[in-house]
């Protein structure tokens, strides 16, 4: 072989190389996200399963305007037909006991485009836009799922959600974020469990961000059918019904402005949501205030509670104060 | 065709042997390939379940937590005063339930196979071993941890990113919830944690993390907990255990 064949051999090798090497570098990393998530409890639980006590904003960084506005809600509000398809917020599901699921569309070359959330009866699907478009104008229109744009952080996709609507960020108490609110949300799944945190900034109704971590499991029987149905009205307070009155308290007399105090003996600071009661040294000021009640109160058993359903572990026994004796004869007896 | 397959083999072998001729490839150690950086204080931010995390809830009120029914009995049998007459007023700071608990941690790496856990809640070390697993020794608090870094990319110049995964076992029986939910010496408890960072140079600690005791729970306990980067780290306040706050 001649040095000239030599070098043009060498050269075509090269060329082979490096097209395969090109080729076979790896695109962007990219889970494959598309699934059906069960929702799995475990924190929160009241919150997600009955509800939330009025008046309970624990864990919360609330300014005083949040406070304010949350004080004047009622559990009646939503009831009312014409807020009973309010919007609630766009990352609302991290609080509701739902399971979810995700699915991606493609272009036509099988390019991801967007992944999308499912949505349910109370909250809008969310689309993540994963091909590079911009966040509209700040006076652009703010829908109830708001917008969001993603991208792959290693094996996480981030998103971040604005143009949401003033809603309800948390279940049943009248928690608000405002339409300024921004989220970064950060979806990573290891394994068969899914982790959503949120990270929710918010000028007007929080002091600080607002953070929460969730886990669901992969679980391809978990679909809740139907997934987002019509927002169907009715009216469940026949005798607010075509009066113009609208529920609401005024400042200063929600009746459960003291529900967590008077039940579960902790101080009105922590349980009106003020930051700094969410840190460790928080407990300096509690150790020598707080007093455990004599009795777990209500909600004690939670999730046992669900599993007196059919599918329960047998023979709990879980004083839960809050089901009917005669349900929990039947739920617990043996053989059961 | 065959002359152009002959010659990339050759080159191939030739540049095999230049490598082995090479000096040999310093030892990797887990401190080395680190996909990210745990090290630093973190704070819990106590924003879910405040309820049961930063106090002691009442005796019973195990909502939440897939317990059994002897689960259940043993969390209904909780009696602090004689844990503190066992000596066992730790029994809410061992690596399941602590990780819940209202506390700051110190990650350091202890030599470089060897991430260091430190609380000032409890005053309490756990240390997360990479590589081969060392002999266990007697149950403990903190028991003993076996991580792998899970590493993705990192090839042909990609960027190279991962997480921890953690498995804790060798145990001694504590509690889940500081009022004596119970978790057994079988108890399994595994870790992934991944470090993520807002815009504005934030960073967050997630722990996804999973109870397994085939003793106390009838489904394993599922749950992720969220810690943030402290700059200033002034506010460890190192506090022993304590069986009843």
């Amino acid at each position: 072989m001649g040095s000239d064949t030599m070098r043009r051999e060498i050269l075509r090798i090269t060329t082979v190389f490096s097209v395969l090497w090109l080729i076979s570098t790896p695109a962007l990393a990219q889970v494959e996200l598309s699934g059906t998530y069960a929702i799995r409890m475990y924190e929160d639980y009241i919150e997600r399963g009955p509800g939330s006590f009025l008046g309970d904003f624990t864990g919360m960084p609330m300014s005083d305007e949040g406070r304010a506005k949350a004080l004047r809600y009622s559990s009646s509000l939503p009831s009312m037909i014409e807020r009973q398809c309010l919007a609630q917020s766009p990352w609302v599901g991290l609080y509701r006991p739902l399971a979810i699921r995700i699915w991606n569309e493609v272009d036509e070359s099988g390019r991801v485009v967007a992944w999308v959330m499912g949505g349910d009866y109370l909250r809008d699907t969310v689309r993540i836009w994963m091909d590079g478009r911009p966040h509209p104008s700040a006076n652009a229109w703010h829908s109830p799922s708001g917008f969001t744009t993603g991208h792959w952080e290693g094996d996480t996709l981030v998103a971040r959600t604005t143009h949401v609507k003033t809603a309800w960020i948390r279940r049943g108490v009248g928690i608000p974020g405002s339409d300024q609110s921004t989220f970064t949300v950060f979806i990573t799944r290891r394994e068969n469990l899914l982790t959503i945190m949120s990270v929710q900034e918010d000028p007007i109704y929080l002091t600080e961000p607002h953070v929460v971590s969730r886990v669901w499991e992969f679980d391809p029987r978990a679909s809740q059918a139907p997934l987002r149905d019509t927002c169907n009205v009715g009216a469940e307070i026949p005798s607010l019904e075509d009066t113009g009155e609208v529920a609401h308290y005024l400042p200063g007399q929600n009746p459960e402005e003291d529900y967590m105090v008077r039940t579960y003996n902790i101080p009105k600071e922590a349980a009106m949501g003020y930051a700094h009661t969410l840190y460790p040294e928080y407990r300096k000021a509690l150790r020598s205030i707080y007093k455990p009640p004599d009795s777990c109160g209500r909600y004690c058993c939670g999730w046992i509670e669900r599993q007196g359903l059919p599918g329960a572990a047998p023979g709990l026994t879980c004083n839960d104060g809050n089901l009917p004796p005669a349900l929990r004869k039947t739920l617990t007896s043996p053989g059961r | 065709m065959r002359s152009t397959l002959v010659l990339a083999i050759l080159l191939m072998t030739a540049a095999v042997d230049a490598q082995s001729r090479a000096a040999p490839a310093p030892v990797s150690t887990a401190r080395a390939d680190a996909p990210i950086d745990l090290t630093g204080q973190w704070v819990a931010i106590i924003s879910e379940d405040w309820r049961w995390r930063m106090i002691t809830p009442p005796k019973g009120d195990i909502v939440s937590i897939p317990l059994n029914l002897q689960g259940q009995q043993t969390a209904e049998a909780w009696d602090p005063a004689r844990d503190e007459a066992a000596g066992e007023q730790c029994k809410a700071y061992g690596a399941p339930g602590l990780m819940r608990g209202p506390i700051r941690m110190r990650i350091s790496w202890q030599d470089d196979n060897t991430l260091k856990l430190e609380t000032d809640y409890g005053i309490q070390t756990r240390l997360l071993r990479f590589g081969p697993a060392t002999p266990a020794g007697p149950r403990s608090w903190q028991g003993v941890t076996s991580a792998q870094w899970i590493v993705r990319g990192g090839g042909r110049g990609a960027p190279r990113f991962g997480s921890l995964k953690t498995v804790t076992n060798n145990l001694r029986p504590g509690y889940l919830r500081k009022n004596g939910v119970p978790y057994s010496e079988r108890a399994l408890f595994t870790e992934h944690w991944d470090v993520h960072a807002l815009p504005n140079g934030d960073k967050y600690l997630v722990n996804t993390n999973v109870v397994e005791d085939p003793l106390y729970l009838q489904a394993p306990f599922q749950t992720a907990i969220h810690y943030k980067l402290e700059r200033d780290i002034s506010k460890w306040d190192p506090t022993p255990c304590d069986a009843r706050f």
